[in-house]
């Protein structure tokens, strides 16, 4: 329990997405008090990795269509009206958040609470929520690229 | 005879990532999606290299690796591990399997390539000679050398261009030019790739005594007065109002 809480998630979530938007985007992005609508305009996507182990859990990235495919272009070296279709941009999201999650597996290893990473999995819809119950820990930050917003949601629990 | 180059990785993303990595190369490339594909791909084309990803659905990376350690005919083959896993004790379980060389996701294909000429010479690709790709930026108006800025700025581009930026100073000095213009009429958006690239060509510019002016639209003037490194930059909103303020300034 002690462990859990003393993780600081807001500095291990923002480090991880920086770098990641940095490094694979050359995207700068910058957290933001503005709240993520799911229902705008196109689908919402979400991107998630599991982890299971002394810590388990899970990381979400929720983005909105237009975002994702900004996303996918930009990680690809391509226009975004050269993107094929939704797969290229699913394994992209796919690739964020195990991106994204494998950082977070590695400092929660060096914080004694080792486990393992599932691969990822999308879901993708329109105008829904994701609900989560039974965790310790419960954080979501929104990150802000120009006008385009990105919700990260880590839920975690140690296991007895 | 080019270097076989075998990519495992369930996530196409990554497979495209290093394809376009190797592509300045003497490479033929091959891709599996998971361990057991990339076993038999292997037993196939007896790659130079392997660039294997760990947590793959069907056979893991760490499992055929194993079972490559295991095959008199593929024991040898260097194998880079890719992970998105940079704790400690993934690293050293990485090194007891005995792989040539990791890379911790997220990375640029520069990295691996890095990482693989450690352990194994790269030929350049054959072909045409180079392209000139600082005429993508770079021209001479007159007396003025003309650095145009495309509409995107990110990492690549700024590195290419600041690669062509110290040759073309060079040149500018050789042949008497004493005047840049940096025009970012076609830029839509600043980030902090962009403010850093203005600083680098503005600070080389001046160490070699050379006058530089940028040129942009009023948007993007009012975009870097918001940055604290490009604030007090002078905008102006054409070339020809550039070359005005040369002969005046």
């Amino acid at each position: 329990m002690a462990n859990i809480e003393a993780l600081d998630l807001k500095k291990f979530i923002t480090d991880a997405v920086y770098g990641v938007f940095d490094t694979m985007l050359s995207m700068s992005v910058s957290t933001s008090d503005k709240e993520f609508r799911s229902n705008g305009e196109g689908r919402h996507i979400v991107g998630s990795v599991g982890f299971a182990g002394k810590l388990t859990g899970n990381v979400c990235i929720h983005l909105n269509e237009g975002f994702a495919r900004l996303i996918t272009a930009a990680m690809l070296g391509m226009e975004t009206d050269e993107i094929e279709g939704d797969e290229e941009v699913y394994d992209v999201v796919g690739e964020l958040s195990n991106m994204i999650g494998g950082d977070l597996k590695s400092r929660f290893s060096d914080a004694n609470l080792p486990c393992n990473l599932s691969i990822p999995s999308i879901t993708s819809g329109s105008d829904f929520t994701l609900e989560s119950k039974g965790w310790e820990r419960h954080e979501s930050f929104v990150f802000q690229n120009q006008e385009n917003l990105a919700l990260v949601e880590v839920f975690v629990k140690e296991e007895k | 005879m080019a270097l076989k180059v075998l990519t495992v990785d369930d996530s196409k993303t990554i497979r495209m990532i290093v394809k376009k990595a190797f592509k300045s190369f003497e490479c033929e490339l091959f891709e599996a999606e998971n361990g057991r594909q990339g076993l038999e791909v292997a037993k196939k084309e007896r790659p130079g290299l392997i660039v294997l990803d760990i947590t793959m659905p069907v056979m893991t990376g760490t499992e055929m690796l194993a079972k490559l350690k295991n095959d008199p005919d593929l024991k040898d083959t260097p194998v880079i591990m890719l992970t998105a896993e940079s704790g400690k004790e993934n690293v050293l379980e990485i090194v007891k399997m005995g792989v040539s060389d990791y890379v911790v996701k997220p990375f640029k294909g520069e990295q691996l390539i890095e990482r693989v000429t450690k352990i194994l010479t790269l030929e350049p690709k054959k072909g045409a000679e180079p392209e000139d790709t600082s005429k993508k930026f770079f021209s001479v108006d007159g007396d003025v050398q003309i650095l145009t800025l495309p509409q995107k700025i990110d990492r690549p581009t700024s590195v290419e261009i600041e690669g062509h930026l110290k040759g073309k100073i060079e040149a500018m000095l050789g042949s008497g030019l004493k005047k840049m213009i940096l025009d970012m009429q076609k830029v839509v958006g600043t980030n902090v790739i962009l403010i850093k690239l203005i600083i680098a060509i503005i600070q080389n510019c001046q160490n070699a005594n050379i006058r530089v002016r940028v040129v942009g639209t009023r948007a993007l003037h009012d975009e870097l007065k918001e940055f604290q490194e490009t604030s007090e930059i002078p905008i102006d909103l054409s070339i020809e109002e550039a070359k005005e303020k040369f002969q005046t300034g």
